[in-house]
């Protein structure tokens, strides 16, 4: 019964939602963008963050194992940064270079916990994380790019069901039920109006945030959506409900971001385009105006094979040139 | 084929739970990305933020009093106009414990406090509870003034 649940569920994370189709294709190359996207920017927003510290407060993952102290002060942060860039648009254009995703995620996690070595723990990134391990594994145990990228997509979106229903149960766990009571609520924004304040100098509560305030019910009633939300979030692992949970998912984020001022950003911007059907989008936009996409594709494949012979033929001359 | 390529995925996604779950339970729920994602578990605890105030007159009265937050609102310094993580700051500020000379120094380089020209900060602490009444209580408390040469610390914390 339990190899059955898993194999129900496997073939619910890791089949591709309509095969060989033009649309899912694209689906699973704009998970692959969004991914490396996201993996640039934040490596270089911490590359350069990096160099103003100076002490670690609190080590985390491989810092409490290996001493990061000895990247501050240096322009290791930068190195690293330049490295993962390189690595992952090797890993996007080149098949035979797409290893070089666990490369960079282990640099990657090397550079969050040289970052994040100062007392917070932050979760926004988490989710980049996620995208990178999922390729890095899918890139080193499956020969196929489509193989690599289908168990990617699987892999993200097992933990990020995962994720939010563990987070529900912490809150169960750490406070019970009360959890949801209103006043809870409004100590947190008045903690969180106080990191808006420090950020921008000045704050003041919006209407949602002046009814929540006004309103214990309604702070209860937005709690308790929250909480639900969070605890079925494990739902996207099946096929028939997972839109409707990450639009619930989505919807959760905008609540968080218009009651507590925390938007995560990166995070909401992967939920719209994994856990939506762009796949079935594209495909009706195809086939209604008849778009030659195959003509586009076959194009830029003719580049890309270019410019590797090109690179090949170089590197076989440099090679004959030293001999 | 494919199912083969399936089975072998599923076996994939199970062996790297098992890691996960090793780490995180290892690693009170933490293993950068693997997370129980605990953040807001405990409701209702009090909490311990950090604020940076402009100071104009080092001499003042109530420079190293408790205020509340309304009567500072005015003179706070936008900590991401000078390129300064909040949360950082907030974390660095609440959670250390012993102020020796290394860790005052990160704070002054974290400022970049010599690049701030005649600037006088008064990096804060801010704390926040609930009371029985069910209402919050906000209040400020100064920790140590900035300035491009010098680290003052509150009197009345450092004795």
């Amino acid at each position: 019964m339990l190899r059955s649940f898993f194999d129900r569920l496997s073939s619910n994370l890791f089949e591709p939602p309509a095969p060989n189709t033009i649309g899912t294709k694209i689906y699973y190359r704009l998970f692959e963008l969004f991914t490396v996207t996201y993996t640039i920017i934040y490596a270089w927003q911490w590359g350069f963050y990096t160099l103003r510290l100076s002490d670690v407060v609190l080590p985390l993952g491989l810092a409490q194992y290996i001493n990061v102290e000895i990247f501050l002060g240096t322009y290791f942060p930068l190195i690293n940064a330049g490295l993962i860039t390189l690595f992952v648009v090797m890993a996007l254009f080149f098949d035979r270079s797409k290893w070089l995703y666990g490369v960079a995620f282990i640099l990657f996690h090397l550079h969050y916990v040289t970052r994040y070595s100062q007392g917070e723990i932050p979760h926004s990134q988490n989710m980049v994380g996620f995208c990178l391990l999922g390729l890095g594994i899918g890139s080193v145990f499956f020969k196929e790019k489509r193989h690599s990228l289908q168990f990617g997509l699987g892999f993200v979106v097992f933990f990020l069901g995962l994720g939010y229903t563990t987070a529900a149960y912490s809150k169960l766990i750490a406070t019970g039920i009360t959890w949801v009571d209103g006043n809870h609520l409004w100590l947190w924004m008045a903690e969180k109006s106080v990191d808006v304040l420090s950020d921008e100098g000045a704050f003041s509560y919006n209407w949602i945030q002046e009814i929540a305030l006004q309103n214990r019910l309604f702070a209860t009633l937005f709690l308790t959506m929250g909480l639900l939300t969070e605890f079925f979030a494990f739902l996207v692992w099946w096929k028939p409900f997972r839109t409707y949970m990450f639009i619930a998912i989505i919807g959760l984020h905008m609540g968080i971001h218009s009651t507590m001022n925390i938007l995560f950003l990166s995070y909401t911007i992967g939920l719209f385009i994994i856990g939506l059907p762009w796949y079935k989008v594209i495909n009706w936009t195809i086939d209604h105006y008849q778009i030659n996409v195959e003509g586009y594709i076959s194009r830029l494949k003719e580049i890309r094979n270019k410019v590797q012979l090109f690179t090949t033929h170089h590197s076989r001359r440099d090679i004959s040139h030293d001999l | 084929m494919e199912r083969e390529i399936i089975s072998k995925m599923k076996r994939t996604l199970l062996v790297v739970f098992l890691i996960n779950a090793i780490l995180v339970s290892t690693h009170k729920g933490e293993f950068w990305p693997f997370s129980i994602f605990p953040m807001f578990s405990q409701a209702g605890n009090p909490w311990s933020r950090g604020l940076v105030i402009e100071v104009d007159d080092m001499n003042r009265k109530d420079l190293w009093e408790t205020k509340s937050l309304s009567s500072i609102d005015d003179r706070v310094v936008a900590l991401r106009e000078h390129g300064i993580d909040d949360i950082d700051y907030a974390n660095f500020i609440s959670k250390t414990k012993n102020w020796d000379e290394e860790r005052i120094q990160a704070l002054r380089n974290l400022f970049q406090i010599e690049q701030q020209g005649d600037a006088k900060w008064l990096a804060s602490r801010v704390t926040g509870h609930l009371t029985e009444q069910d209402s919050v209580v906000v209040k400020v408390i100064p920790m140590f003034l900035v300035t491009s040469d010098t680290t003052y610390k509150n009197p009345d914390l450092f004795k």
